[in-house]
């Protein structure tokens, strides 16, 4: 059925402008993660960071130049060998967690391998320790002081069914076994000293510092999102907020109960984001998911628009004010080898008119009772830039105002926004 | 083949079956680079008939992998050669453990004859009991890496897998609709002919467990039919991209070693 839209001229803010990449970077692999931006060496400039399928680690500086880049080398037995994929099996599927793990005030490099072993590599690309997990990394390495000694720890889970807890030399603290892989990315909420993730039962796992399970929710589907948990308002309780592969979200409390949850069309696979797009003192939810849409959800799991592109929503959403015109913009990253720069607010779009829609479809009869909404709230897009390939990450540089996007053929391009026109 | 436009028909190059009185009625054989399935119940000679294609083209030179993982080589070998085939004209080179391999394969290299690589997957598995298979380890990469690294050493012309069903015991496929579509994108980048043996319920009518049937370029099924007090042998070019085929179905005959489809469209004698 044909559908009449109206925009509503004069409601929608007026951008000017357009996107460009001042560079891109070739890493002659695949890439499966966003990249992360931060000043690694304390020489008070940024760099980019990223892992490929191919087993490297690159350090680019904010010039697309490369600083430093690490390659992972197993020895591995040569009738092993032949039961691994050659071209992913050292694969860097994550984001690498970059922290400073010793102290020292520069940031160390921590990620995991397809053949189940994490790094530890310093800021000049040299390697500190690894430690060998039963199972492929598949999910982010998350880093923070679990046990309050001031000492940041690791964790991370496996595909041997394990949620693992290192020291910050790379030592075994615990390790504790579930029925199933875990592929989510841990995350540990502070103030409840909780560290939750999601496994391939569907299952949303929280465990307190000691790996003792605190309560387990289950989801209709695998969960690979990583979870995020912040307080969606001033004076509310902490809410955990997590996507599963039931095409669901779910907010939970951090005792484990359900808040809420909302049904989109297509698996979650990557984490959320929570800021206040709209300025109304609570924060939104943005979610992307495998339906090809963006969602916009308020903190009660009302969708307050959503934007659909052509292809699945992997990349986490950004929320960030690329034009420095005071207002946060929204980055989606699609499958469809787009990045879209969307209007925070979104826009109301009339689908039909009541009564002339009648009379459009459906010959002969008339109502002049509405039976449905004349519209709703969609994304607004504002601009859209084509990359070369499927994307699979973007970072956001604010001190530069740069977007940093990964994409699946190997890419790492910067987009920026630029006032006059491309 | 299926990667570039050629110009005209005739630039499209054929892999023979050796099936006398069927390869006219392909258009002179399988396109070069194709995946066909070779379908059928239990005792229709399909080893047979992809072992004939092997045997003849390892006569012209060229060089073939045969991947059993179920049949043991001594089982094949002795019942080609009491089929009457000649296995010293050829170079056949067995493969029971993976890490001679690469050994193997610099014989081929240097020699003058076709080979035909048989790589007795069985064997091996007897042979590596303790092996742990998981996601990232698996018996899928080892046919994979095996293919691989034979091409990399020889130039390798036809590919045959005994059979699919075997490789999905082997595999335990979480999504095999995924995994499959994977494995027919993998044998396409390799650019050689591959033979995929797919074993049928007698009374069954489907040619795969999964979708080989959409993924492949050919079908060709085999099938017993009872006729008087005799079970006789039928074959049939379901389909064939890139070919005019007649998908009559035949008669399938092994007579003075030669494998010959007869009587197109009816059974003998009637």
């Amino acid at each position: 059925m044909a559908k009449i839209a109206f925009g509503i001229p004069g409601l929608v803010r007026k951008k000017e402008g357009g996107l460009v990449s001042p560079w891109s970077f070739d890493t002659k692999s695949s890439l499966l993660s966003s990249p992360l931006v931060t000043d690694i060496d304390q020489d008070n400039n940024l760099e980019v960071v990223f892992g490929t399928k191919g087993g490297k680690i690159f350090c680019l500086d904010t010039y697309g130049k490369m600083k430093w880049e690490y390659s992972i080398v197993e020895k591995v037995d040569p009738v092993e060998a032949m039961f691994l994929d050659a071209e992913s099996s050292n694969s860097i599927e994550s984001s690498p967690a970059i922290i400073d793990l010793n102290g020292d005030g520069k940031k160390e490099i921590i990620f995991g391998s397809a053949l189940g072993i994490l790094y530890a590599i310093s800021s000049t690309g040299k390697l500190l320790f690894k430690y060998e997990a039963k199972g492929p990394i598949k999910g982010a390495v998350h880093v923070a002081d679990i046990t309050g000694d001031g000492k940041p720890e690791i964790i991370f889970g496996s595909s041997d069914k394990k949620i693992y807890v290192l020291n910050n030399q790379g030592k075994l603290l615990w390790r504790k076994t579930f029925e199933s892989e875990v592929e989510s990315s841990p995350a540990y909420i502070l103030e409840h000293k909780l560290i939750v993730f999601g496994d391939n039962e569907g299952f949303v796992i929280a465990l307190n510092q000691k790996g003792e399970e605190q309560w387990r929710y289950k989801t209709g589907g695998k969960v690979i999102a990583k979870p995020i948990a912040g307080k969606l308002g001033e004076g509310e309780e902490t809410t955990i907020i997590i996507g599963s592969t039931d095409y669901c979200i779910y907010a939970l409390s951090v005792q484990g109960e359900l808040l809420w949850k909302y049904g989109t069309e297509g698996a979650i696979c990557s984490e959320a984001c929570i800021e206040d797009i709209n300025k109304d003192g609570y924060k939104e939810i943005l979610i992307g998911s495998c339906d090809n849409s963006v969602y916009a959800l308020n903190h009660q799991g009302d969708r307050l628009w959503s934007y659909e592109t052509n292809f699945w929503v992997v990349a986490k959403p950004i929320a960030a004010d690329i034009d420095d015109d005071g207002n946060i913009e929204i980055v989606v990253g699609s499958y469809d080898h787009n990045i879209y720069i969307l209007d925070s607010e979104g826009t109301y779009l009339i689908d039909h008119i009541p009564g002339i829609s009648g009379v459009v479809h459906q010959a002969g009869h008339y109502s002049d009772v509405p039976t449905s909404e004349s519209g709703q709230h969609r994304g607004k897009r504002i601009w859209q830039y084509k990359t070369d390939g499927i994307i699979v990450g973007c970072a956001y540089a604010e001190d530069l105002k740069h977007l940093v996007v990964s994409t699946k053929v190997g890419k790492i391009n910067t987009i920026k926004h630029t006032k006059g026109e491309r | 083949m299926g990667k570039e436009i050629v110009k005209n028909k005739d630039d499209i190059k054929r892999v023979k079956t050796y099936i006398t009185g069927l390869d006219e009625h392909i258009q002179g054989g399988i396109p070069e680079g194709h995946i066909v399935l070779v379908a059928g119940s239990a005792g229709t000679m399909k080893s047979s008939i992809c072992f004939n294609i092997l045997y003849h083209e390892a006569l012209k030179g060229s060089n073939s992998i045969y991947l059993s993982l179920e049949q043991s080589h001594a089982s094949l070998m002795n019942h080609v050669i009491n089929m009457g085939y000649d296995i010293s004209v050829i170079d056949l080179v067995l493969v029971q453990d993976l890490s001679e391999l690469m050994s193997k394969m610099a014989s081929v290299k240097g020699n003058q004859k076709g080979s035909i690589i048989m790589v007795d997957l069985g064997a091996i598995r007897k042979e590596i009991k303790d092996m742990q298979t998981d996601e990232n380890r698996s018996w899928l990469n080892v046919i994979k890496n095996v293919i691989k690294k034979v091409k990399e050493h020889v130039p390798i012309k036809i590919m045959t897998l005994d059979s699919m069903s075997a490789l999905y015991v082997l595999s335990k496929f979480k999504n095999p609709r995924i995994e499959l579509f994977y494995i027919f994108e993998f044998l396409r980048d390799m650019e050689v002919t591959s033979l995929l043996i797919s074993e049928m319920p007698t009374d069954g009518t489907a040619y795969g467990e999964y979708d080989e049937d959409f993924l492949s370029d050919g079908i060709v099924h085999v099938r017993l039919t009872p006729f008087r007090r005799n079970i006789v042998r039928e074959i049939s070019v379901v389909k064939m991209r890139t070919t005019r085929v007649n998908n009559d179905v035949f008669s399938l005959e092994f007579k003075d070693g030669k494998f010959q489809a007869l009587y197109g469209g009816q059974n003998p004698l009637l």
